[in-house]
């Protein structure tokens, strides 16, 4: 039952999106923008409690902490793009005609993402994951233009076949079980496969680990596949790339983790860190020397996506520890991520450029956005009183804890490096001269109140995390099976 | 099947690829249904008839009409010798690679795993090394013919629900591919994918 106030909302607000007029549809959108976010507070309550919620009897669709922890981020992000989407302020520039299929396909977008991590099915939950990225490539050129067209003929293409390999490596996994058990009818099932995990055998588990990493780790932005990111994020609409380096790499993530889990189950532990921790180190070292030259702050902002799917993706595999930093850690990012992007959008429309050498003096321009943006950025580099800096500080304590001195020295070396570069370029678009022939001042700065919700939320997660989350976090290390 | 990948490694135009896909779908179908009839599994018959539905008949219709607005392929990145010779050598790594999923397996159809990872790898050289955007397409279909392959040999399909997703999902993203060819020819008068390369840091 509590699965239907959280899938059907975003269909309803999809269907209202086309067929009622902008402003009408924007009232709705909102509103239903809301009610999963309540489902999934709700599902936070019982996921409190230890118990999985279950949907029907054969467990189709099954919540369990993991499932609720990314629910929240996804309903979450939902209602602020929903807010802060297209056809929000007066200065957007979007047509009715854009604006009604951004409405319509953010929120089948939606619909899609919070099917992937409440499915018990493996194969149904690839199915959605795809379902994404067909989904958001239409909408990533929005606005069409050369370069939005290459990015997003760049990313259906390196996803698509990311998710292919995913597919292998998912067909794999079901083969070796169907060899010990035969074809059972709820053979692609977590639980069952997890039941099953002991018995696999090792090798075969191993590869399909392989195929399964390596393709949603394209979705995640894990390098060294990670090529399409930062096309893809800086050419999409604002908003759009607030869910998408919000949201959506958190559920790639979200796939990698299970499969980890069945991976883990099956004996093969060490194997799985030792690739996650590979693949995470050059993610994050990647993005961190790309951050380094960028000249676009939607670019930057991309970048900075990556690594913080990097560190994600290294906490997984530093035991209980790493694996509660982690989650944190996607929380975190989801909510800093989104608001920094939504703003970058409020920004790039008054400048009408992302390039840093033409965006200066926004303190002077737009105070208000330009001070909230100042505390997104500053929440993503990781500094105390954000969240960020808590997850970040307790992915390092795991990294020493579990072993890693030296991976987690070069870790902490490459986000200091990264804190430096986005510090110097933030400092100098809020600084300065204004740049020429921008208008001052925000006409509709009542429209930004509800941004303060999320800085909120990471001032709160960064100064005291409250009980209920942190339980929430606690039971959703326990699903890894410790 | 891996033949007929080997294909588009070899020739240039869209219509070879075209056909070279219609005939390999036609292969997999059949091999299905002839699964489906040696192990009493009724649901293969349905895959396999969905497989020459949409693999067949829709989607080579379709490559057929974009072929005909948009015109041959121009020379690709490796040349044909250097092509089928890194073939080759994919299909060696495929055997490699699939020895301890043959030990696993007490299925009759195992022998043809290798074969079928061969393919996935083969057709990933496909998608690699062609310059048109339609080509890229094209080797992304026979991907999916190569891993729905492997999931016939393998494990005699996955069950019905999934594989009516996977469909659904192939379905969508190939129109979806569809549309974007035709907004890459709009904005960039041709479907040259090095033309595709503005976006660097």
């Amino acid at each position: 039952m509590i699965f239907l106030w959280l899938l059907s909302p975003p269909l309803a607000a999809a269907l209202a999106g086309l067929a009622l007029p902008v402003r009408p549809a924007r009232l709705v959108n909102v509103v239903l923008a809301l009610v999963p976010a309540g489902a999934a507070v709700v599902l936070w309550q019982r996921a409190l409690a230890g118990v999985p919620t279950v949907w029907p009897a054969g467990a189709f669709l099954r919540a369990d902490a993991l499932s609720t922890i990314l629910a929240l981020c996804i309903a979450f992000v939902g209602a602020l793009v929903a807010w802060f989407g297209p056809g929000a302020g007066r200065e957007d520039g979007y047509q009715p005609a854009q604006i009604r299929r951004f409405t319509a396909l953010s929120n089948v977008f939606t619909f899609t993402m919070l099917g992937a991590v409440v499915v018990n099915n493996v194969g149904v939950m690839w199915v959605a994951i795809e379902a994404t990225t067909i989904v958001s490539a239409l909408l990533i050129p929005l606005v069409m233009s050369k370069a939005s067209v290459e990015a997003s003929w760049k990313y259906i293409v390196i996803c698509s076949v990311g998710i292919a390999l995913a597919f292998v490596g998912t067909v794999l996994a079901y083969f070796d079980f169907v060899n010990l058990a035969g074809p059972l009818g709820g053979a692609l099932n977590w639980t069952v496969l997890l039941a099953a995990a002991p018995r696999l055998h090792a090798d075969v588990i191993r590869l399909a680990f392989v195929f399964l990493l390596i393709g949603y780790g394209t979705k995640a932005g894990l390098s060294p596949m990670h090529t399409w990111l930062p096309d893809a994020h800086a050419e999409a609409p604002a908003p759009l790339s607030a869910m998408m380096s919000g949201t959506l790499l958190a559920v790639a993530l979200y796939a990698i983790a299970r499969w980890k889990m069945v991976v883990d189950a099956a004996g093969q532990e060490a194997f799985a860190n030792g690739l996650l921790l590979t693949i995470g180190l050059l993610t994050v070292a990647i993005a961190t020397f790309s951050l380094v030259l960028q000249r676009s702050f939607k670019r930057m902002l991309a970048y900075s996506s990556i690594e913080h799917t990097g560190l994600t993706c290294l906490g997984l595999a530093l035991g209980p520890l790493g694996i509660f930093a982690a989650l944190l850690h996607l929380v975190n990012h989801s909510v800093a991520k989104s608001t920094a992007f939504v703003l970058a959008g409020r920004v790039q429309h008054r400048y009408h450029t992302t390039e840093f050498t033409r965006v200066t003096g926004l303190l002077a321009t737009m105070p208000q956005t330009a001070a909230a943006f100042a505390a997104g950025l500053v929440a993503l580099l990781g500094l105390p009183p954000f969240g960020l800096f808590v997850s970040e500080l307790a992915l390092f304590r795991a990294g020493f804890a579990t072993g890693h001195p030296w991976a987690t020295g070069v870790v902490l070396t490459l986000v200091v490096i990264a804190f430096v570069s986005i510090l110097g370029h933030l400092a100098g678009m809020l600084y300065g001269p204004p740049s020429e022939g921008v208008s001052h001042g925000e006409p509709d700065r009542w429209m930004l109140l509800p941004v303060l919700i999320p800085v909120a939320i990471l001032l709160v997660l960064g100064l005291s995390l409250p009980s209920s989350l942190s339980g929430l976090l606690a039971r959703g290390v326990e699903v890894f099976g410790r | 099947m891996l033949l007929l990948a080997l294909i588009p490694l070899w020739r240039h135009t869209v219509r070879a690829y075209a056909r070279a896909f219609t005939w390999q779908s036609l292969t997999l179908a059949g091999l299905t249904a002839l699964t489906a009839y040696f192990s009493g599994d009724a649901e293969l018959y349905a895959v396999a008839a969905l497989l020459l539905g949409l693999k067949v008949v829709v989607i080579p219709r379709l490559l057929a009409r974009m072929d005909r607005r948009f015109g041959s392929e121009i020379q690709p990145y490796l040349n044909a010798t250097t092509s089928v010779l890194t073939a080759g050598v994919l299909v060696l790594f495929a055997y490699i690679v699939a020895e301890p999923l043959l030990l696993a397996s007490r299925l009759p159809t195992r022998g043809g795993i290798p074969l079928a990872l061969g393919l996935i790898f083969v057709s990933l050289l496909i998608i690699v090394s062609r310059k048109r955007a339609l080509t890229q397409v094209i080797g992304f279909l026979m991907l999916e013919n190569g891993i729905a392959l492997l999931a016939v040999l393998a494990a005699y399909g996955v069950p019905l629900v999934v594989e009516i997703g996977v469909f659904m999902d192939a379905l969508m993203g190939f129109l979806v591919m569809q549309i974007f060819v035709y907004q890459i020819h709009e904005t960039f008068e041709s479907l040259d994918v090095e033309q595709l390369s503005r976006l660097k840091d």
